[in-house]
C-alpha cells in the first residue's frame, strides 16, 4: 500500500511550533510515509473563521480540499484544530451537496477547481498506528522508551464530534495509547487525557486556561507520568509553553516534560535531536529520557 | 436476552458533620442483560443490596432529566444507558455523580448551581421592539435542537470550562439564550447578545465540544454557541478578546494566506494585554521561538481574496438546520 499524502502541517507547526512539523517529516521518512507539499494551501481558518465568516470559512476549507484533490492524495495533517476544521468542512460537503454546490460557485468564479469531494483528512498519528504495518514501526524502532510512563494527551479537536472522523479507524479514541505502546512506554490513565487544554481561550480566560494547563499536568503526574505527548501543535503549546505559568496559578510545581508525538517516536526512531527540536521544548526531557536509559 | 454478571463501581459520597464529603468506591455485582438499563441495575442494588444507595430518579424515559451521572467516561442519563454499551472487558463500569455541581449524598447532587445559570439567561420570551408577530416555518431551523432540552445537566457536569470557572454561564443556558436569540417573537435580541458578549458568556467557549458528544438529546449546545458567537460579531459587539482574536483569522488568510501569529497576540489583546501576556512570550523567545512577523505567501493568494470579496457582495446562508424532530 502507497502512503503518499497531500500535507498540511497548519500554521502553528509552520512558525512557533516548527519542531514538530521538523519530526512528523522524519519520522514520516523512515516509516515510508511520503508527505507532498501543497504550496497553494493557507490558513485553514480555525473556529474562528466559522464564527466570524461561515461562509468564507467553507470556501477556505474547499480550497485547501481541492488542492489535495488534484494531487491526487488524502490529505494529512498535524494539527488537531486544522484536523477538525477540514474534517467538519468536508463532512458537510459530502453530505449537503446544496453546500457543496454553492461554495463550488463561489470558488469557480475565483478560478479555483470545484472540490468534488472525494478525498479524506487523517491525522499522522493515525496513519502511523492503523495503515504502517506494525511489524515495520517494530522493526524501526531503534530506541525503546524501557517502560517509560507516558500520559497521552488527545487534545479535543481530534476526538470530537467523533462522526465528522472519516478517516479514523472505529470508534476508539486510543491511538497515542497504541503509540505509545509499540514504542515500548506504558501508557498513563488518567483523567485528563481527553480534556481541554484551554488554548482558545488562552488571551480571553487567563487563569481559567492556565488552570486547565495544571489540572491535566499534576493529574497525569500524580497517575505516574514522567513524560506527556499529544497531538496537536496547539496542544502542545498550551501544556508545554503555559506549564510555567500555569505552575503560578496552581501555586505549585508540575515540571512535567511535554512534547509532540512526532518527536517522541522520533526519539524512539533514532533521529537527532537538532530535527526533533530537542532544545526548544520548554520543560527539559532530558533527565526523564536518562532516567530510562534512552 | 442472554443474561449474565456485571459490576458497578459506586462512588459512595457521605456527608460529614464538618461539612466536608467522605468518598470512596464499593463495588456491586449485579445480573441483567445487554440492553438492561443501569437505573434498573441501580434499583436492583438499592432494593436488594444496600437500600441506603442514593440517586434521582422519575420518569425512567429520557424526559425528566433527574437521572444524570457519570457513567463510564462520561455524563449520561442513567435511565437510557444500557449496561453492556459501558462495560469495560471485565464487565465493569464506574459510577459516580455528576461534576461541578455540589454532591449531596452518594449519586445525587445539588442541581441549583445548573438552573441559577439557566435563570440568568432569561429564560423566556422578552417584550421589545424586535419582536416578529410572524412565525414561518424556518424559525424552526434553529430552535428546534434547543427545545429538545431537558435540564439534566449532563453537559454543565461534563464541560472542561466550568470544571475551572465558577461564573461561565455553560452549555446549557447559552444553548437555550441560542434559542430565545433565533426565535422571531423575541424582543430583545441584540439587547441579549451584549450581555452574552460580556465576561463569562458566550466568548469563554473552549470549543472542546464535550456537551456535544455528552448530550443525550442532541441539542448540540457548542454549535448554538458558535452561531451565538457569529450573531454577536455581526451585531457588532466585537470588543473582547475572544471576538478580535476571532475576526484576526480572515484579514490574515485574505493577506498571505497564513495566520501571522506574530501580531495575533497584539491584535487580540491590544497592546496592554500584548504586554501583560509578555511574561510568556520572553520565555517563548528564550527558546526561539517567536513566530515570524512575515509568514510566508501561500500561492493564488488573489483567489482567495477574490472569493472573500464574492461572499462579502453575495452571502450565502450556510447555518446548519435542525432536522425535522422525530418521537423517540
Ligand atoms: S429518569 Fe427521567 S431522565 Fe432518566
Amino acid at each position: 500500500m502507497s502512503l503518499e499524502f497531500a500535507y498540511y502541517p497548519g500554521c502553528a507547526a509552520k512558525q512557533v511550533q516548527k519542531e514538530a512539523a521538523s519530526s512528523a517529516e522524519a519520522v514520516a521518512k523512515i516509516l515510508g510515509i511520503t508527505l507532498k507539499p501543497m504550496p497553494r494551501a493557507t490558513c485553514c481558518g480555525a473556529v474562528s473563521l466559522r464564527e466570524s465568516k461561515p461562509a468564507f470559512s467553507l470556501a477556505v476549507a474547499a480550497r485547501i480540499l481541492t488542492e489535495a484533490e488534484a494531487m491526487g492524495h488524502d490529505l494529512c495533517t498535524i494539527c488537531n484544530t486544522c484536523l477538525q476544521t477540514l474534517n467538519y468542512a468536508n463532512y458537510r460537503f459530502k453530505h449537503e451537496p446544496e453546500i457543496l454546490e454553492q461554495i463550488n460557485g463561489v470558488l469557480k468564479k475565483a478560478g479555483v477547481r470545484p472540490y468534488e469531494a472525494t478525498i479524506k483528512v487523517h491525522h499522522l498519528l493515525w496513519v502511523v498506528t492503523e495503515q504502517v504495518d506494525p511489524q515495520v514501526l517494530q522493526s524501526k524502532v531503534k530506541k525503546p522508551l524501557n517502560g517509560m510512563n507516558v500520559a497521552p494527551f488527545y487534545g479535543c479537536h481530534s476526538q470530537r464530534p467523533g462522526e465528522i472522523f472519516e478517516a479514523r479507524k472505529g470508534e476508539n479514541v486510543d491511538q497515542l495509547d497504541q503509540l505509545i505502546r509499540a514504542i515500548g512506554g506504558n501508557s498513563v490513565q488518567y483523567d485528563g487525557k481527553d480534556k481541554c487544554c484551554g488554548f482558545h481561550v488562552m488571551l480571553s480566560d487567563k487563569n481559567e486556561m492556565r488552570t486547565m494547563v495544571g489540572q491535566n499536568c499534576l493529574d497525569a503526574k500524580d497517575s505516574g507520568a514522567e513524560m506527556m505527548i499529544s497531538p496537536c501543535t496547539l496542544c502542545d503549546m498550551a501544556m508545554g509553553a503555559y506549564q510555567g505559568p500555569a505552575e503560578k496559578v496552581m501555586g505549585k510545581s508540575i515540571d512535567l516534560p511535554e512534547m509532540n508525538f512526532a518527536q517522541l517516536l522520533g526519539i524512539a526512531l533514532g533521529v537527532d535531536d537538532a530535527t526533533l527540536g530537542m532544545a526548544r521544548l520548554h520543560v527539559d526531557p532530558v533527565p526523564a529520557l536518562k532516567k530510562r536509559n534512552i | 436476552m442472554e443474561s449474565r454478571k456485571y459490576t458497578l463501581r459506586i462512588q459512595r459520597n457521605q456527608k460529614q458533620d464538618d461539612g466536608s464529603i467522605a468518598s470512596e468506591w464499593q463495588e456491586f455485582t449485579v445480573e441483567g442483560g445487554e440492553t438492561t438499563t443501569i437505573l434498573t441495575l441501580l434499583e436492583s442494588v438499592k432494593g436488594y443490596q444496600d437500600g441506603s444507595l442514593t440517586f434521582r430518579q422519575s420518569c425512567r424515559s429520557a424526559i425528566c432529566g433527574s437521572c444524570a451521572m457519570r457513567i463510564g467516561d462520561r455524563t449520561r442519563l442513567a435511565c437510557k444507558t444500557h449496561i453492556g454499551s459501558v462495560v469495560d472487558e471485565n464487565g465493569l463500569v464506574s459510577i459516580s455523580p455528576q461534576r461541578n455541581q455540589p454532591v449531596l449524598k452518594d449519586l445525587a447532587i445539588d442541581i441549583d448551581p445548573f438552573f441559577k445559570k439557566i435563570k440568568e439567561i432569561k429564560p423566556y420570551l422578552l417584550d421589545g421592539p424586535e419582536s416578529d408577530t410572524q412565525v414561518g416555518a424556518s424559525a424552526y431551523d434553529q430552535v428546534n435542537n434547543v427545545t429538545q432540552c431537558i435540564m439534566c445537566g449532563s453537559c454543565y457536569s461534563d464541560c472542561t470550562m466550568s470544571e475551572v470557572s465558577e461564573n461561565y454561564l455553560g452549555p446549557a443556558a447559552l444553548a437555550k439564550a441560542f434559542r430565545f436569540v433565533s426565535d422571531p417573537r423575541e424582543g430583545k435580541k441584540t439587547e441579549r447578545l451584549k450581555s452574552l458578549s460580556e465576561d463569562h458568556g458566550m466568548w469563554s467557549c473552549v470549543r472542546c465540544v464535550q456537551c456535544v458528544a455528552t448530550c443525550p438529546k442532541d441539542v448540540k449546545p457548542m454549535e448554538a454557541i458558535v452561531k451565538l458567537r457569529t450573531r454577536g460579531i455581526e451585531k457588532g459587539f466585537i470588543d473582547g478578546v475572544g471576538q478580535r482574536h476571532a475576526m484576526a483569522f480572515h484579514n490574515d488568510i485574505t493577506n498571505t494566506g497564513d495566520l501571522n501569529e506574530f501580531t495575533l497576540l497584539s491584535r487580540s489583546v491590544g497592546i496592554f494585554g500584548s504586554i501583560a501576556e509578555l511574561g510568556v512570550a520572553f520565555h517563548l523567545m528564550k527558546k526561539g521561538k517567536i513566530p515570524s512577523p512575515f509568514p510566508h505567501k501561500a500561492e493564488g493568494i488573489q483567489e482567495v481574496r477574490a472569493m472573500y470579496k464574492d461572499l462579502e457582495e453575495n452571502p450565502l446562508d450556510v447555518e446548519t438546520k435542525a432536522a425535522e424532530v422525530e418521537p423517540e
